[in-house]
């Protein structure tokens, strides 16, 4: 059932949460956000989605993504941590580095950042699994 | 580099799986290459090692646990690693042909280079985890491999055995070389190996134990033997490669490493010497009995590793000698001919030697191949099985005469019978599947699809191999000589021959080759007798019992806890958790734990949300409705957010809202499609018992929140300090809740989001479950997605 103002409002509203997702994501390791946040705020931003234009539409754009994103998170998450140990600091040990951007100064980044990464890719597939069948099942009790 | 190795195979592994191998002839080939390189550059290793200077490496993954990363090459190890490398190599090529054109070629490949990748890890390692951990990588994808062909119910079922018999034997040894390594003080192997004084240690009879039951299970060793026959439905290069080269023998190569610290001690003697013994003989009785031709290799086998598992209960040089070249010998005859089964099977459609007739005409050089390494399996002189068997008879020899009668006569006794039967069936296979007349057979069957040359290579490879090398001993001897002084820890200089004269071993050996001959001609009575066995004689059938009991204790303990409304389910659950901490702080004087509240003073904000969410609690439970409830219920979660925020907890609030808005939305989606509550009131007594629960676990939250920040409670703890003072310098963080998330507590996060994994396939599982699927009968199937697809044939 798409609503007409729930899609104009899901036109705004999208991206607007997507790239939230982002910022909330990327800031995470020293302000308020991380993994785990961004992952619900993109799983909000595709429930938007599935109310205004339905679970199929949906699942045909992003479902073909879910199971990979859940085994390519695990395996970004794992990856972190096995970098400590080849560079024989020990398993999850994080290791860092500066990255320079040249005019925009220094971009440090680290295995835990990585870590996080993963902790998203999983959060937000796992979720968006959930509502897509939650909304299948509901979407299906209508007919 | 070694390290590199196993990634390589690994990632060659992925290459493989990508390249959609079926079809193209040039892979097939191509997919040697990385075995076969790990190969050369073991054989360039022998000489170094052969001189005693061991190549090792070493990675710390958890200094604080023992848990390293290493590997130590050394004779053993490196006679282990060629095995699986080289045969490794043979297989991979075979592989092409046998699954030719089958679109899941490529997955077959996946699997089997992440095996070779345990299994060189495995025999690598030089730490008990390391060890450990590649172990169950062998487990896991020898399930993947049995069950290759998923469809098959027997395919399934042979998959579940192994994994559960190996699966529960690996646990066990887990505790075994977990209490080795507390004992020992170290978990390196090459340490524990040299220390002494762990035949003395408390914990050594029950280390000892559990890892017989590690190496049994895995080495396919009475009464755990049946697995290993029931993983024949595997496609044939694996049975080949797994269940007969490779991984059946990392029982016995546990036991060969642990030897030097762990043997010559009375519980390990006999227990070798008595569970192998009883392997060998009634592996090589039921060979016999069998049609199939992958069955009767496959209980040659178990009676090939019966063998192994008693020649390391001794230490003495023969039988030390005697265990090294079986390996070899067994390796070089016994994989060659699960190919050559393979082939015939792919040739001629069966493997049913009833119905196989005159193959060494119809096609030579697979005949070729599988006489030479059937001569080789009924120990036939001049093969390496002779050789292999001639030392466990000088071992048994030498024992009578140094006055160990017992023992040395059962080792003698129970290798003559295990040759003559050896020879028996060995015979049998020979004569009946390549020699005979295609007219002695009824019904015999045509070959109607000749192998092609890259089929037969690997298979004549290795058995050639197999061939020379009782002519090649005195090179040889740089792989066997470091081999056995690795298992017995005293430096080994072998005198291999063939020729040793007119012995009392020599004349035993022809006696056991001419009584089998005798079997051989009087297969037809013998055969009869193993079929009027009763059934249940073979261990599978009472595993299978044991689990259907097992089911039904899980089915019964479910309806016991669990049942058919949420409420109960709830309950229990909450019931569990409030008894424990009940008993708990029963022990505690209540007054210590209380906070001091002096001077604290609740704000006007504070007080407000307090009101609304015992103002909301209260209609979500009174609500009449179910969407009214889902609002007020919103409502309390809104306002526990709003409690964040007020105690600057920002990270905990945006989770928490996220949550909150996510449930609020699928609850109204769902609930509002669900027909009316038509169900007739509850009665008192459950009302008063929902009521009582749910009073307990609120107090008891409660309670414990408040103890949570009385001065008693945080007394101890300075973690949260550690935190804030480490946070940045580091973490490199700021946001200490992430901090600890994705750093100081980074483990926890990756069991959480694990778990998260899991149940994400859970619940995929149930909202596509036939229940819910009545609910949603609009399912498109033009949506239908691969992994559907799968699940549909699954199904079927």
């Amino acid at each position: 059932m798409p609503e007409l103002y729930l899609r104009m409002l899901d036109r705004i509203l999208t991206p607007v949460l997507l790239i939230l997702t982002f910022f909330l994501l990327l800031r995470g390791h020293n302000l308020p956000g991380g993994g785990f946040i961004a992952g619900l705020m993109a799983a909000a931003a595709f429930q938007l989605q599935i109310l205004s234009r339905g679970e199929e539409v949906v699942r045909k754009q992003v479902g073909q993504y879910i199971q990979p994103g859940i085994g390519i998170g695990l395996l970004v998450a794992v990856g972190a941590g096995i970098a400590g140990v080849l560079g024989s600091t020990g398993f999850f040990k994080g290791i860092w580095f500066d990255i320079s951007l040249g005019p925009l100064g220094y971009l440090e980044i680290g295995t835990p950042v990585i870590f996080d990464f993963g902790v998203f890719a999983v959060v937000v597939s796992v979720v968006t699994s959930y509502l897509l069948g939650l909304n299948r099942v509901a979407e299906g009790v209508d007919a | 580099m070694l390290l590199g190795f196993l990634a390589s195979l690994f990632i060659s592994g992925i290459l493989l799986w990508w390249s959609r191998p079926h079809n193209k002839p040039i892979i097939g080939w191509l997919s040697v290459l990385p075995p076969g390189l790990i190969t050369v550059w073991q054989v360039l290793r022998i000489p170094e090692i052969a001189a005693g200077n061991f190549y090792t490496e070493r990675w710390e993954w958890m200094p604080s646990l023992g848990l390293d990363v290493s590997f130590r090459l050394d004779g053993l190890a490196v006679l282990f690693g060629l095995i699986v490398a080289g045969v490794g190599a043979g297989v991979a090529l075979y592989t092409h042909y046998y699954l030719e054109k089958k679109p899941s070629q490529g997955y077959f490949y996946l699997a089997l280079f992440s095996f070779m990748a345990s299994m060189l890890g495995l025999v690598w390692a030089d730490n008990l985890l390391t060890l450990f951990v590649f172990w169950e990588g062998t487990s896991i994808t020898s399930y993947l491999l049995i069950g290759f062909d998923h469809e098959k119910a027997q395919a399934r079922t042979g998959a579940r055995n192994a994994l559960l018999v190996t699966g529960a034997g690996g646990l066990a040894m887990l505790v075994g070389l977990v209490l080795l390594g507390q004992s020992a003080g170290s978990y390196s192997i090459s340490q524990i190996v040299a220390a002494d004084g762990l035949r003395e240690s408390a914990y050594y009879s029950v280390a000892v134990v559990l890892i017989f039951v590690g190496a049994f299970t895995k080495s396919a060793q009475f009464p755990f033997h049946f697995w290993l026959p029931g993983a024949m439905s595997a496609p044939t290069p694996a049975s080949a490669y797994l269940h007969s080269a490779t991984m059946v023998k990392a029982g016995i190569f546990l036991l060969a490493r642990m030897h030097p610290a762990l043997s010559d001690t009375p519980l390990w003697f006999w227990g070798l010497l008595i569970f192998g013994g009883i392997t060998m003989l009634i592996g090589a009785f039921f060979a016999i009995g069998k049609y199939d031709i992958k069955a009767l290799l496959a209980y040659a086998t178990v009676s090939q590793l019966g063998i192994l598992t008693m020649l390391l209960a001794f230490g003495s040089e023969y039988a030390v000698l005697a265990a090294v070249v079986g390996v070899l010998a067994h390796a070089l005859y016994k994989g060659p001919l699960f190919l050559v089964a393979g082939i015939v099977d792919h040739a001629t459609g069966t493997r049913d030697m009833s119905r196989l007739a005159g193959l060494l005409r119809a096609i030579p050089l697979t005949g070729l191949a599988a006489v030479l390494g059937i001569v080789s399996m009924a120990g036939l002189p001049p093969t390496f099985g002779f050789l292999a068997k001639e030392l466990l008879l000088e071992n048994g020899w030498e024992m009578i005469g140094h006055g160990e009668t017992l023992a040395g006569w059962l080792v003698f006794g129970g290798g003559a019978i295990a040759g003559a039967l050896f020879v028996a069936y060995s015979l049998t296979l020979l004569w009946e599947v390549f020699l005979r007349r295609k007219a002695d057979a009824t019904d015999a069957a045509h070959v109607h699809h000749p192998p092609s040359f890259g089929f037969v290579l690997a298979p004549l490879v290795l058995v050639l191999l197999g061939t020379a090398a009782p002519f090649l001993l005195g090179p040889l001897a740089l792989l066997i000589d470091p081999a056995a002084t690795a298992i017995s820890n005293e430096t080994i200089h072998s005198h291999l021959a063939l020729w040793h004269g007119f012995t009392p071993v020599l004349i035993t050996s022809l006696i056991a080759i001419g009584s089998g001959t005798l079997l051989f001609l009087g297969r037809a009575h013998f055969r009869r007798l193993l079929a009027s066995l009763p059934k249940n004689l073979q261990g599978d059938l009472l595993f299978e019992q044991g689990l259907r009991g097992l089911y039904s204790l899980a089915r019964r303990t479910t309806r016991l806890v669990q049942d058919h409304t949420l409420a109960g389910h709830a309950a229990v659950v909450l019931l569990v958790a409030v008894v424990p901490v009940v008993a708990a702080l029963s022990y505690t004087s209540i007054s210590e734990l209380l906070p001091d509240l002096t001077g604290e003073v609740l704000t006007g904000p504070e007080m407000i949300m307090a009101l609304l969410l015992v103002i909301a609690a209260w209609a979500t439970v009174r609500a009449k409705s179910r969407m009214s409830a889902i609002i007020s219920l919103g409502v309390v979660g809104v306002t526990v957010t709003l409690f964040y925020v007020f105690f600057s907890a920002p990270d905990l609030a945006l989770t928490q809202l996220l949550i909150e808005v996510l449930t609020l939305v699928l609850l109204v989606l769902v609930f509002y499609k669900l027909p009316d509550d038509k169900r007739p009131p509850q009665g008192r007594l459950r009302q008063a018992g929902i009521v009582f629960v749910s009073f307990c676990a609120g107090v008891v939250g409660f309670v414990l929140v408040l103890f949570n920040s009385s001065e008693a409670m945080n007394a101890g703890t300075a973690i949260s300090g550690y935190f804030t003072d480490n946070s940045v310098p580091l973490g490199h963080g700021a946001n200490i809740v992430n901090v600890i998330l994705v750093d100081f507590r980074a483990f926890d996060t990756m069991g959480e989001i694990t778990v998260l994994a899991v149940a994400a396939l859970g619940g995929y599982a149930l909202l596509r479950a036939p229940a819910a699927r009545l609910l949603s009968p609009l399912l498109n199937e033009a949506n239908t997605t691969e992994a559907e697809e799968m699940e549909e044939t699954d199904r079927a």
